[in-house]
């Protein structure tokens, strides 16, 4: 008998006890669904966290240097460090000019720019508030941040009154103090505004002044008195701030940058305005960054405390990770922390599929069951199949094809049943936004059913359905046709 | 030479407790082309010795041999093919798949056969027809009478032209007018096949209508 006479059998048993073939059939269909539905909620989450990062190679051929100084003793103090920050390590070295030079020699290294940033007090809008200001690299070719701007140019010259400005600065200009800070770290939530009010927005900053405070005497001061007294919010005006002994200088905002969605890798961190790199350089030595003169009493030697390194290729960011690991250097690359971050997804996804998997579990009993019932119903058949030569391998074929069958037909069913449950998710959370948010928002897919989960949940179920067969059929291969036919 | 021999073959059953003793050394030889009826009353061991006959059954001693090989070294696989090529069978109760028309169920053993679908339909058309059934193909056994679902059953016995017949009290559920019609079937297929026939039943006049031989068992032996 072949299989396709197999199939006719099977399917005709199956049509003779409809309903229990339906409910049974119901059971793989919840349990093939669950599985769709929770992994492809983590897929879905996985993308959209991920997409901008997978997407901009720019990422994975940066490296940060991490000088001696407060912020790589910092990163050492909480774990931060990536790559052998092992208690053993030596301490990193100091990021001077020498440290440059022998940086930008190491082949596949396209440019070394060093990362400072400078916390000033900043007015703008009639607003005050302490932000990190960073040095904008000269060059931008290799570096697409800059290039993602909102409205308005990058700055022109190294010494010109020009300051780039983020949209976050902007967020945070317009935020009242002590409201609870928004999007500080690399995971932040998408912008709920449409590109069109962003740009609209950017462009009213384009040509507006900002004052740029400068302390010109030594540390403390009033760099601790931000936005709140005694922690107490003020709104913001210039009358909160103590601004006796800073040197003003003004500045015309020619550019806004754009915020990334998914995880911002900015070089230089949360720096929220950029001037020229020499502009930053000098006011760093003027008010005697507190930070950098703390580095410089552990350390006991200055340098830049971070240094961003691009390789030139890809392929070549192994090779330079193991030289920088070989002179000692301290560094951090996002390559190793993406991996991180595929790890957890990993096993976010597998406790989701597993929490389906249970359902399927279930199914796979019910499975047995209707197997186990409908042989019972069945001995007399086995039985005359068997006397008018059919052999017990055939007989156990027809109940593996209708288990499958059932797997088969409950997988597809299942996820068909899990995109619909997507779909519909989807539509009531992105009009749930709409409505918190106003209209003209981007949609957004919470899901994703990549092919390999729609394939791997439908073989999962005829698996799950075949081992659920094998004890019913052997047991119908065993029967014995002189007990079943007496 | 004989095409199926019995020898010296006992089989047991174990029932809770007691091992009952269905057959006590039987040793029976059939020839080629043969009408044997084997008869006996209920729990003489007839049907006990059909089984082993038919290869549904293995005996606890003794051997089966059907044309001078010996079914008892056979593997359940080469005991199916044995019980499809072989022998057919005929039961009391007919033992039609009582889902499937009478084409269907005649179909089946062709299946088993491993013929297509087209071929089969079309020899089990023929095979009804043989039996004076080419009015019924496609009719449920349940709405059958009983003879004729006996001359399905035979059908399907003879489908895959096996040299033995053996038939399990094949008129006992049917009428005596009916049941001689199924004798004449069966020795039919005996004048015109050469098939060898072997009846169990516990009628003596029956059993001595067409029979070449009749063999007596009682209480699980044969009687002189």
């Amino acid at each position: 008998m072949n299989h396709i006479d197999i199939i006719a059998l099977a399917l005709r048993n199956l049509r003779q006890s409809r309903l229990r073939t339906i409910l049974t059939m119901l059971g793989v269909v919840i349990g093939v669904g669950a599985i769709v539905t929770m992994v492809s909620f983590g897929l879905g989450l996985q993308r959209n966290l991920l997409r901008d990062a997978f997407a901009r190679i720019d990422l994975f051929t940066s490296i940060t240097i991490i000088g001696p100084g407060a912020d790589a003793l910092l990163a050492q103090s909480d774990g931060r460090e990536e790559d052998g920050g092992t208690p053993e390590q030596p301490p990193a070295r100091v990021l001077d000019a020498a440290a440059l030079a022998e940086l930008r020699a190491i082949p596949g290294v396209r440019y070394v720019q060093p990362q400072i940033t400078y916390q000033g007090i900043v007015r703008y809008a009639g607003r005050t508030r302490r932000i990190a200001v960073g040095g904008a690299p000269d060059n931008i070719d290799f570096n697409p941040r800059f290039n993602d701007l909102l409205a308005g140019r990058y700055l022109q010259s190294p010494s010109s009154a020009e300051i780039l400005i983020t949209e976050r600065f902007l967020a945070n200009m317009q935020r009242r103090p002590g409201s609870p800070r928004s999007g500080g770290g690399p995971f932040r939530p998408a912008p709920l505004k449409s590109d069109e009010e962003r740009r609209r927005e950017a462009e009213t900053a384009i040509g507006q002044t900002l004052t740029l405070l400068t302390l010109s005497g030594g540390p403390g001061g009033p760099a601790e008195s931000t936005e709140s007294v005694f922690g107490i919010p003020l709104p913001g005006n210039s009358n909160t701030i103590n601004t006796a002994g800073y040197e003003e200088r003004v500045f015309q905002v020619v550019g806004v940058l754009r915020t990334g969605e998914g995880i911002d890798f900015m070089p230089g961190g949360n720096a929220l305005a950029w001037l020229p790199f020499a502009e930053v350089e000098r006011l760093r030595q003027v008010q005697g960054d507190p930070l950098r003169q703390l580095g410089e009493m552990i350390a006991g030697e200055s340098g830049y405390q971070n240094l961003e390194l691009r390789v030139a290729d890809l392929s070549q960011v192994e090779a330079v990770r193991e030289e920088l690991r070989r002179r000692g250097f301290n560094f951090f690359s996002i390559s190793n922390q993406l991996e991180e971050v595929r790890r957890v997804f990993l096993i976010v996804n597998a406790s989701l599929a597993l929490i389906g998997g249970l359902a399927l579990l279930v199914a796979s009993f019910g499975i047995s069951n209707t197997m186990i019932m409908s042989i019972r119903e069945r001995t007399r058949e086995i039985g005359i199949m068997k006397a008018i030569g059919g052999s017990d391998g055939e007989i156990m074929r027809i109940f593996f094809f209708e288990a499958g069958l059932i797997g088969l037909a409950g997988g597809v069913l299942g996820l068909i049943a899990g995109w619909g449950v997507d779909r519909l998710a989807n539509l009531l959370a992105n009009r749930w936004i709409a409505r918190q948010a106003g209209q003209g928002l981007r949609q957004i897919d919470f899901f994703s059913i990549p092919w390999y989960l729609a394939a791997g949940a439908i073989l999962f179920a005829l698996l799950v359905s075949l081992i659920a067969a094998i004890y019913p059929a052997r047991h119908a291969a065993k029967v014995d046709p002189v007990i079943a036919l007496r | 030479m004989s095409i199926l021999e019995a020898v010296n073959v006992t089989r047991e059953y174990r029932m809770k407790a007691e091992t009952v003793r269905a057959l006590n050394g039987v040793t029976v030889r059939i020839a080629p082309g043969e009408f044997v009826s084997i008869i006996g009353t209920s729990g003489s061991g007839k049907s006990t010795l059909l089984n082993l006959f038919g290869g549904l059954d293995r005996p606890t001693s003794g051997e089966i041999r059907f044309d001078g090989r010996s079914l008892s070294t056979a593997s359940s696989r080469e005991m199916s093919r044995y019980r499809l090529e072989s022998v057919g069978m005929i039961f009391q109760s007919f033992n039609l798949i009582p889902t499937m028309t009478a084409r269907e169920n005649v179909a089946l053993a062709l299946a088993f056969a491993g013929a297509g679908r087209q071929v089969r339909l079309e020899q089990a058309a023929e095979l009804l027809t043989r039996v004076g059934l080419q009015n019924r193909l496609d009719h449920l056994p349940t709405e059958l009478s009983g003879g004729e679902q006996q001359r399905v059953s035979i059908a399907r016995a003879i489908a895959n032209h096996p040299r033995v017949l053996l038939a399990d009290e094949p008129t006992g559920n049917l009428d005596s007018r009916r049941a001689a019609e199924i004798l004449e079937i069966l020795a039919g297929m005996r004048e015109a096949d050469g098939r060898t026939i072997i009846l169990v039943t516990h009628d003596q006049q029956l059993a001595t209508r067409h029979a070449d031989r009749i063999v007596r068992l009682r209480d699980g032996l044969v009687e002189d």
